[in-house]
């Protein structure tokens, strides 16, 4: 009995002190605690397409791309002022006055310089931009040590000649790959080493524990206004309900809402945090990929009647409530040469069955694979489930299957998935990114499974970025797109969904980048006092 | 935990040595005597019959197909449509659940069986010969043996792919090696007996001993085995799904359930409860099943 | 010694069969790596880089030359190597381990002891009651339930990671659930064989009480099977951690495996389940080490 009665007591005792020593103190000021789902693989962007929340931070480039009354722009950043030639070739840049590493050694145009050579040294990813500059492909065979194209006049003044003239150049310069590092400084360390990464940017790394979180520190060199964020900690918490919970229990102060479900999103952030959720469009597509080398698919009346057969606007509504914008070609909403007046396939999947007839398929007789990546997100999956269920209605057997990433990945590349729901983001703000990727040249259209067939297109895509005048290029991209969507139902675009977030308690206001991407600036976070 | 289980099986039966040839209470004696006397093993049996009532008979006991979605309906709670209310594709929570246990069920209980089979096989042929044969054996045993069963699982499974006949090798795979474990040590100690000596004696051959005395004298070990082992299967299972290892969407199966339902655990508990409460019964009614078998092929219960 | 040489015997096997098992899978983890907006060339050429397109037993010999030397090659999606990402994340793992098997041999020691003292009385079914849910609850359940409930809800603890010795408590109750369920009806039907033994009721009538009899001559002879059953329990520690430590979001050996999964990188996840079950074999040795050093027969023998 007394033996029960102690027990009792020293239990109560234990529990007692966890919840007393258990009450948060008050946190940092200035502090910012966000989560991530998975650990970056490197802090160095020229070995990475995905990792860009150091670059963003820690370093800067000639120009951004911000969002000014409501629309993208790419305004000047290290550059202060610039010219280009008449023939859209050559550019004439002057680096702002006395911007300094955070190690103390000024910026100068040989900076710029090495860290275009870098990428192509490097080869590893990012390649695309610096090997527009006239020698690059030189340099990445390593037949050259430097740049042909690339003139340093002095400290703060270089031109870069280009080998094709190209309109988007100023903005693919905005895009993070394109980060300038002190060549003077660096080291094999740069990447996995904190220390290493000496830019110009407003903050500095202070510590990474891999596989756990990160942490940056204001950089009180850095030459622009300073930020209300001192210190940002970035977790990794894989699990998307656990990122909830912390959020809702205020151990995080800013949830990316990407990874939830959109019925979470709807029944506990709309209704209870309604005023502090951020919204921006995710600038990009989702759409249904259609492999125009499958015996069913390879027919246009086919692709069509599968466009037809899709209640795009119902997914909105129910899968993404309402958070998502109707996309009809190629070019999304937000991206220079969007044309809002495309017009997409009719939800009317008795014209699809009659459209099937015609080309010869009594009901059930079309059938084909969609291929779900099984690491989607699940509203991913249930878009590919719907699709499928929707497209039954119509008399076409769409099977879904999963696959694992890499098992996905390959057979893709191969150019022998019949159908997928893929999705796109934009890099940077120029219809090339996407156009190009899966419609430029041949093989860009097989390994993302669409072999699409017609070569003189496809020439015609590749050839757009050097139509330098800004309506003729604009024109020539909305007739590619009416051609390749409206014509040939090459994919069937459904929607851009919302990229949503969400503050905590301590923050005053977000502005996410441009794009929507999950990486954000600290800049753009303001906190309450 | 099935290596404590082991040996409580092995100590269990180490006294059988002089009273498994002749005068053995048949199976059926047995079984009544065991759902007379032990009314949790009774409730048990009664219910793992009721589930297996459920699997085989779901699309008549449901209207809903098992993968009908309903957008517009999304995480309703239960009324009088959805019995267990709707999940996030808008599909009958309880449809699911029904579909669901012929996944879980079959699962627990098919790869358990082939695994029985095989690792007794094994057991019995290494037991029985020895030397180079039973090393071989018991070698491969220990290193199936050696993973953390969940470890072993998920490589398999990354190996194969998902999907539900990956999973049924997984399981069956795994479990062999302490099916073969206790089938030898079975072996070792029956091959020693009278009556086997005797048989060796007159010239029947390694087969048929395997075959009559032995095999059948395992028997018992190995059913009561099979039950305690069904629950680790559907757990396992549970646990695979659970990691987006196992089944795959848009199929059903209690463990994929259980996860996708966890993000809703605060505006749709019913998700989860659902599918955790069905693993629940089925774990603990194979246990008690177990249990109540154990307790009447024990002899030392049988000399009280 | 025999027993060392098979050990190891048994270790190389496991080894050679994870990575064949993990070779012939089709797909090709650099697309994985370079991510969607990589191209075909890139691929290739790391995929050359890092030796992948060498035939199958030229990969494993570099492996374990490599091995021997404690190079267990890199993470291809963490970069880092893989034997400094186990070292740091063993680290969490065992504190966890630890926690969660003092957990459940307190709590299943408690019930057991209890139960058995009070046979067949409403306590004793009360803790069989907990028991049960200890044994049929999957451990993702358990997780979800303490993790919603205490930390959310009450907030009593923090919802995730390793950043003081509070958050290793819910995630210590999550895995230790299952065997404690075991430990306790293990311990009860234990206690109550010795207790109903003869040599028992001698010493009752000898005029000792009943508690001393019970922590003197019963405990101590239940001590032999529970402790070779500690060195046992790595295995089953290991695989529950494997979602413990994924709903927790502690880096440790198990979420490093889950991780290595999704991102199919091939040197992680050998490392950790290679790391894992030598740990296995380790603990297999010395249970049957203490076994026979604790088994009062061999020791009236020697």
């Amino acid at each position: 009995m007394k033996k029960r009665k102690h027990f009792v007591v020293c239990l109560a005792a234990v529990l007692a002190g966890i919840m007393l020593l258990g009450s948060a103190g008050a946190e940092e000021k200035g502090l910012l605690r966000t989560a991530i789902k998975g650990d970056i693989t490197t802090m160095d962007v020229a070995k990475t397409t995905d990792d860009y929340m150091i670059p963003m931070n820690v370093f800067d480039r000639l120009f951004e791309t911000r969002v000014v009354d409501g629309s993208a722009q790419v305004v000047p950043s290290l550059c202060a002022e610039y010219k280009v030639s008449e023939d859209g070739l050559t550019y004439d840049f002057t680096l702002r006055d006395g911007i300094q590493f955070s190690n103390g050694n000024p910026l100068t145009a040989s900076d710029v310089q090495y860290s275009f050579e870098r990428l192509l040294a490097i080869a590893n990813q990012n390649t695309d931009i610096p090997l527009e500059v006239a020698g690059g492909q030189e340099v990445m065979d390593k037949k050259a040590d430097s740049l042909s194209g690339f003139k340093v006049t002095d400290d703060t003044h270089f031109s870069v000649t280009l080998k094709a003239p190209n309109a988007g150049f100023l903005a693919e310069l905005s895009s993070p790959a394109m980060s300038i590092v002190d060549k003077e400084s660096m080291t094999d360390g740069f990447g996995t080493d904190p220390a290493a990464m000496i830019g110009t940017g407003p903050y500095i790394v202070t510590e990474w524990i891999t596989n756990d979180h990160y942490t940056m520190v204001y950089n009180d060199k850095y030459w622009g206004t300073e930020p209300t964020v001192k210190k940002m900690i970035v977790r990794v918490i894989s699990d998307a309900n656990t990122q909830n919970l912390m959020f809702l229990n205020g151990e995080l102060d800013l949830i990316d809402l990407k990874n939830q479900d959109g019925a979470i999103i709807q029944s506990q952030y709309k209704t209870g945090y309604a005023d502090r959720m951020v919204s921006v469009p995710n600038v990009g597509m989702t759409f249904l990929a259609l492999n125009e080398s499958n015996e069913f698919l390879k027919d246009v009346r086919v692709r069509k009647a599968i466009g037809m057969a899709l209640d795009v606007n119902t997914m909105i509504t129910a899968l993404y409530n309402g958070d998502a914008v109707r996309e009809n070609g190629i070019i999304p909403t937000g991206v220079w040469a969007h044309n809002d007046k495309m017009e997409g396939f009719p939800y009317d999947p008795e014209a699809a069955k009659k459209l099937l007839k015609e080309a010869g398929y009594e009901e059930g007789q079309v059938s084909f694979e969609i291929s779900m990546d099984s690491t989607a997100s699940g509203t991913v999956q249930l878009v590919g489930q719907t699709i499928s269920q929707m497209l039954e209605k119509a008399g076409i057997k769409a099977t879904v299957k999963s696959y694992d990433h890499a098992a996905w990945l390959d057979v893709r590349g191969s150019g022998k998935m019949d159908s997928f729901v893929a999705r796109w983001g934009m890099d940077y703000n120029d219809p090339a990114n996407i156009m190009y990727t899966f419609f430029g040249s041949v093989s860009n259209t097989q390994h993302r499974s669409l072999n699409y067939p017609d070569e003189e297109i496809i020439k015609r895509v590749a050839a757009a970025p050097a139509i330098i005048d800004d309506a003729a290029r604009m024109a020539e991209y909305q007739a590619l797109e009416k051609k390749i969507i409206g014509e040939d139902a090459a994919w069937i675009p459904l929607f851009a969904e919302m990229h949503l977030y969400c503050r905590g308690e301590r923050v005053e206001s977000f502005t996410p980048q441009w794009a929507g991407f999950s990486d954000f600036f600290g800049i753009d976070v303001v906190l309450k006092d | 935990m099935l290596r404590k289980k082991e040996k409580q099986i092995v100590a269990a039966f180490e006294h059988r040595a002089g009273d498994e040839i002749g005068e053995q209470e048949t199976f059926g004696v047995l079984m009544r005597r065991m759902l007379r006397e032990n009314k949790l093993a009774a409730v048990s049996l009664l219910v793992i019959i009721l589930m297996f009532l459920c699997m085989a008979l779901a699309p008549m006991l449901t209207s809903y197909g098992e993968t009908d979605m309903d957008l517009l309906n999304r995480l309703q709670p239960p009324s009088g449509a959805h019995l267990l209310g709707t999940d996030e594709g808008g599909r009958d929570v309880l449809t699911r659940l029904l579909y669901g246990s012929r996944v879980s069920l079959m699962v627990g209980i098919v790869p358990t069986l082939l695994s029985m089979v095989l690792g007794a096989l094994l057991g019995v042929v290494a037991g029985y010969r020895g030397g180079l044969t039973d090393t071989v054996i018991m070698r491969l045993a220990d290193v199936v043996l050696a993973f953390p069963s969940m470890l072993l699982a998920m490589v398999i499974m990354y190996t194969l792919g998902g999907g539900l006949f990956n999973v049924f090798l997984t399981l069956t795979l795994m479990n062999w090696g302490s099916v073969a474990r206790i089938a030898r040590s079975e072996t070792l100690r029956l091959k020693e007996s009278e009556y086997v000596e005797a048989a060796r004696s007159i010239g029947v051959s390694g087969w048929n001993i395997i075959r009559r005395h032995i095999l059948p004298n395992c028997l018992p070990t190995l059913i009561v085995l099979f039950t305690l082992n069904v629950p680790a299967a559907i757990l396992t299972e549970s646990s695979l799904s659970f990691l987006g290892l196992g089944i795959q969407p848009p199929s059903a199966s209690w463990g994929l359930m259980v996860n996708t339902g966890r993000q809703y655990l605060y505006n749709a508990p019913w998700l989860s409860f659902a599918p955790s409460a069905a693993i629940m019964v089925a774990v603990l009614s194979f246990n008690f099943l177990g249990d109540g078998l154990r307790d009447v092929l024990d002899p030392r219960q049988r000399k009280q | 010694m025999k027993r060392l040489v098979q050990a190891l015997l048994v270790l190389l096997l496991v080894s050679l069969l994870l990575f064949i098992m993990l070779r012939i899978v089709p797909g090709n983890p650099v697309a994985v790596l370079m991510g969607e907006h990589a191209n075909q060339e890139t691929i290739d050429r790391v995929t050359a880089e890092l030796g992948l397109d060498q035939p199958i037993h030229v990969q494993f010999f570099r492996y374990l030359t490599g091995a021997v030397r404690g190079d267990f090659g890199t993470s291809y999606s963490l970069g880092k190597p893989v034997s400094q990402l186990i070292g740091s994340a063993f680290l969490n793992t065992l504190l966890l381990s630890l926690a969660a098997a003092l957990f459940a041999w307190i709590t299943g020691g408690i019930c057991g002891v209890l139960a058995a003292i009070r046979k067949n009385s409403i306590a004793d079914r009360l803790f069989m009651g907990f028991s049960l849910l200890g044994i049929s609850m999957p451990v993702f359940m358990v997780a979800m339930i303490l993790q919603y409930v205490f930390a959310y809800w009450l907030h009593w603890v923090p919802i995730s990671g390793t950043a003081d010795w509070r958050s290793f408590i819910l995630p210590a109750i999550a895995l230790g659930w299952n065997s404690a369920g075991s430990i306790a009806r293990l311990i009860r039907s234990a206690l109550l064989d010795i207790l109903e033994d003869d040599y028992i009721d001698t010493a009752r009538a000898k005029g000792l009480s009943k508690t001393s009899v019970l922590f003197r001559h019963a405990l101590r002879n239940t001590m032999l099977p529970t402790v070779t059953m500690m060195a046992l329990q790595f295995s089953a520690l290991l695989s529950g951690a494997v979602i413990t430590e994924t709903i927790f979001s502690i880096n440790g050996i198990g979420r490093l495996a889950v991780q290595a999964i999704n991102a199919r990188d091939v040197p992680l996840l050998q490392g950790t389940v290679l790391f894992s079950t030598a740990l296995v074999i380790l603990g297999n040795l010395i249970a049957d080490l203490l076994y026979k050093v604790l088994d009062p027969r061999t020791r009236k023998e020697a």
